[in-house]
């Protein structure tokens, strides 16, 4: 509020009129400010000189220029070059660590032989499928069996 | 958009023919830029000519020369342009045009924060530095009096520039701008608590270390 004050930007009430009277502290702090502003005040700024329209004028006509930029241009941007990059190299990188690729180290393929342990989620998941493919071959076998009989037995 | 019809009313004096007040009613910044938007190049130019003078201002306040204040300038109003389909009136326009200024400046002090500034002294032109023109002595002034008012110019650029970033930011915007805490909250992306309290900081910080100026 002080600042506010000593730059006239708000209006001395009476009650702080009143209070400044009767606070030295405060008052010699507002004097403070006062000069301060008053010291600001002389930092001038020039003015924009003749050549700067001219030389906006130019740059405006440089933008005009430009052909306009659609959605394949982010394409061409060094930035989104060098981010794919990053991205290959971290897939690289994932899959030959993750022993995901054929030459994943020993390492890797023991743990996710590990992770395939029965009473894991995986395993179990497994076992299902596995039997699932035994019951449905068992089906298969009966019906072989039975088209057998049929041919031994007509 | 022809860039000579655009900027063809530049002058020293410029003047656009776009109209910010028909029958009585005026026109926001946001409601002109929403004119740009549509393609009214009288409306973008009208734009350039109320925020020419208070952005050279602003940047030549935040950078260490006047050519550098107005290729930062010019760049603000370009990137107005680049930007004018894509521009929303969620925002005042002012607060919009602050900040794509602000950051321009921040990252133009960034680049060149290692650069020792020019300092020049010359009878004819304003002074890079202090922005003011040393005209011959008269009477009543000396040249060491000169000399004291330019060393005082240089003094409150130095204390001003060396406050931390937003307070720096802020005080040109409060004191040399004038904009009240409300706008300057919305440029710096703070409360206006915050600003106030941000602000009394600063001039506090340039009250204690003018003190021998005053």
């Amino acid at each position: 509020m002080m600042p506010d004050l000593a730059s006239g930007l708000m209006e001395v009430t009476p009650g702080i009129r009143s209070h400044l009277a009767g606070c030295v502290a405060c008052a010699g702090k507002m004097e403070g400010f006062r000069q301060t502003m008053a010291l600001l005040d002389e930092w001038k700024a020039p003015e924009p000189s003749p050549y700067f329209d001219v030389r906006l004028q130019a740059r405006l006509r440089e933008e005009m220029a430009k052909p306009q930029a659609g959605w394949l241009s982010w394409f061409r941007r060094p930035v989104l070059a060098a981010a794919l990059t990053v991205l290959l190299g971290v897939g690289v990188g994932l899959f030959f660590t993750k022993g995901g690729g054929r030459y994943g180290s020993a390492d890797n393929v023991v743990a996710v032989i590990d992770s395939t342990e029965p009473g894991s989620a995986v395993g179990d998941l497994q076992a299902l499928e596995k039997n699932h493919d035994l019951y449905a071959d068992f089906d298969l076998l009966d019906d072989l069996e039975v088209q057998h009989d049929v041919v031994a037995n007509p | 958009m022809e860039a000579g019809a655009l900027m063809a009313a530049m002058g020293p004096h410029p003047a656009s023919s776009f109209q910010p007040a028909v029958a009585g009613e005026a026109y926001t910044d946001a409601e002109v830029m929403l004119r740009v938007k549509a393609g009214d190049e009288s409306a973008f130019d009208y734009l350039v000519q109320k925020y020419r003078r208070p952005l050279v201002s602003f940047m030549y306040r935040m950078a260490r020369n006047t050519a550098a204040a107005e290729d930062l300038a010019q760049e603000v109003f370009l990137r107005v342009y680049r930007s004018r389909q894509t521009y929303e009136a969620s925002a005042k326009f002012t607060t919009w045009l602050y900040r794509i200024a602000t950051n321009l400046a921040v990252n133009h002090a960034r680049d060149t924060r290692h650069e020792r500034p020019e300092v020049t002294v010359s009878l004819d032109e304003p002074d890079e530095e202090t922005g003011t023109t040393l005209d011959v002595p008269d009477s009543k002034s000396t040249a060491e009096e000169f000399l004291v008012r330019r060393e005082r110019m240089l003094a409150i650029r130095a204390k001003v520039e060396a406050l931390p970033e937003r307070q720096k930011l802020a005080v040109i915007m409060h004191k040399y701008q004038q904009m009240d805490y409300k706008q300057i909250a919305d440029v710096l992306k703070l409360s206006e608590s915050a600003t106030k309290s941000l602000l009394f900081r600063a001039y506090e910080t340039l009250r204690e270390q003018l003190k021998e100026f005053v």
